[in-house]
């Protein structure tokens, strides 16, 4: 690798590197410190192959890796989550805004990795069906569907109470 | 308001205080230049290799095969994997901090569950089974938690833990191997000058039943090695001869040496896979139930050169003999 490939990495990591944790956090539903630990082995891999995906749109491929190592992460992490994010019984409320952001994290969590990676570039990263479709490597429709069911499925869990979400 | 909307809105407010550090760059190239042996083994350690990042090289072979030896109809039901793995030892967790042990469980390809005053947030001070017992892959290991003390060791700063993964703790289930030329059963006679046993040894870290060590060069650090190889018997043996059909499948033709069949691949992270820039690794077949792979650094590999570094493969692959 060349210095200028070295200093074109550090800038591309000082653009991305906040927006792809966060990615990772959300996927994965890790805490900041294993999510950190994920990105780092993910990068690793897209700095490895550096001088070679530099010019060739390194963002959506760093993506790609981040979000493929989050699911995979996501599935281990399975059993322990639920241990570790129970929610303690007397938690007291907080504002109601809070609360709700809290419950609809939690369901999001609960959901199948692959679906919550849908949502996350969906309606978090704003990406199109057809981005999402690319960076997961699936069809169109799997995006659409997966969303409808990921929603379909929050919604369902709490409607109970929130019967204002639309 | 639509509930996409609420959602992302959530999302957002649960990211918005994550920055990543400035130190990553760092710590990515630091990564890079760590061939560590779990970096292979992460090839075998396949889904584990995202986390195995930061345990020691044991673990990370223990959770290997667990997750590998099915094949990919494995990964999908995690259940269905369990059924015909071999059984794992328990790391031991005792004297960690709840969410480490976890961690560390996690890792190695259990499911724990949290008893006793100290909650999540305490220190383990018991642990069922034992560490070192053989339980098969997701079992649940009780972790009994007493608060921490608040005269006990904090937690370590982020880099001391760091620091932590440059002193893994090594694996000897051979015990003593001497120059570790001799194990599972054959006797390496060649190996390249300048070589020394990597006083290190795994048994079954890649199926079983397997044998495993490694030679370094003079200054690697521990844990780290120059030419690792693994003796495969039985249902490893097996496993490793459908690897070696998948070789085939992507284009791969053994080539002689010294009698034998010998694929040599640049073994990619995935299992089974050649990739362009990964391991260089040699895989035969020496007699019915008996299979041997060798792999040499990709940081070995280039520092003696592609022309050299091939033909001393070779010899250490012609040099193998079963032992006596």
């Amino acid at each position: 690798m060349t210095e200028e490939d070295e200093a074109a990495f550090d800038e591309f990591l000082a653009a991305r590197s906040t927006a792809l944790l966060r990615t990772a956090i959300l996927v994965c539903g890790a805490s900041q410190h294993d999510a950190e630990d994920l990105v780092q082995n993910a990068l690793e891999k897209v700095y490895r192959h550096w001088s070679r995906i530099r010019h060739d749109n390194p963002e959506s491929y760093a993506r790609r890796v981040v979000v493929n190592a989050a699911i995979s992460a996501a599935r281990r992490r399975r059993v322990i989550q639920e241990i570790t994010f129970a929610r303690p019984p007397d938690t007291p409320a907080a504002s109601p805004d809070v609360e709700l952001r809290e419950e609809l994290m939690t369901e999001l969590r609960r959901l199948p990795a692959r679906m919550r990676a849908v949502l996350v570039l969906r309606y978090w990263e704003d990406l199109s069906e057809n981005e999402t479709a690319a960076l997961m490597g699936c069809s169109t429709g799997t995006v659409k569907s997966q969303a409808a069911r990921g929603l379909a499925r929050i919604r369902e869990r709490m409607s109970p109470r929130e019967g204002v979400l639309g | 308001m639509r509930l996409e909307e609420e959602l992302a809105e959530a999302m957002e407010a649960h990211v918005a205080g994550v920055r990543a550090t400035p130190a990553m760059g760092g710590a990515i190239r630091r990564r890079h230049r760590s061939h560590r042996l779990r970096f292979r083994t992460a090839g075998v350690a396949l889904a584990t290799a995202a986390v195995a990042g930061a345990v020691p090289v044991y673990l990370s072979l223990n959770a290997g095969p667990p997750a590998t030896v099915s094949g990919p109809a494995a990964q999908s039901g995690q259940g269905t994997a369990v059924a015909v793995v071999p059984d794992v030892a328990v790391p031991e967790v005792v004297g960690m901090q709840t969410q480490e042990a976890l961690a560390v469980l996690e890792a190695a390809g259990f499911k724990a569950q949290i008893e006793g005053d100290g909650g999540d947030g305490g220190l383990v001070v018991q642990q069922t089974p034992a560490a070192g017992e053989k339980v098969a892959p997701g079992h649940v290991v009780v972790l009994t938690s007493a608060p921490p003390s608040p005269t006990a060791d904090p937690k370590p700063t982020e880099d001391a833990g760091r620091g932590g993964e440059d002193r893994p703790s090594i694996p000897d289930d051979l015990g003593d191997l001497g120059d570790g030329r001799r194990f599972g059963g054959v006797e390496f006679t060649y190996l390249p000058a300048g070589l020394q046993w990597g006083e290190g040894s795994v048994k079954d870290g890649f199926g079983k039943t397997s044998y495993s060590t490694w030679w370094q060069e003079d200054g690697l650090e521990p844990g780290m090695y120059s030419v690792q190889a693994v003796v495969y018997r039985g249902q490893a043996a097996t496993e490793l001869g459908r690897r070696m059909k998948g070789y085939r499948d992507q284009g791969a033709r053994p080539v002689e040496i010294g009698g034998e069949r010998v694929y040599i691949v640049r073994a990619g992270e995935d299992v089974g896979q050649i990739e362009e820039e990964g391991t260089p690794t040699a895989v035969w077949t020496e007699s019915p139930g008996l299979a041997v792979e060798v792999m040499m650094s990709p940081d070995y590999y280039a520092r003696l050169g592609q022309e050299k570094a091939g033909a001393e493969l070779k010899r250490i692959v012609e040099g193998v003999v079963p032992g006596r």
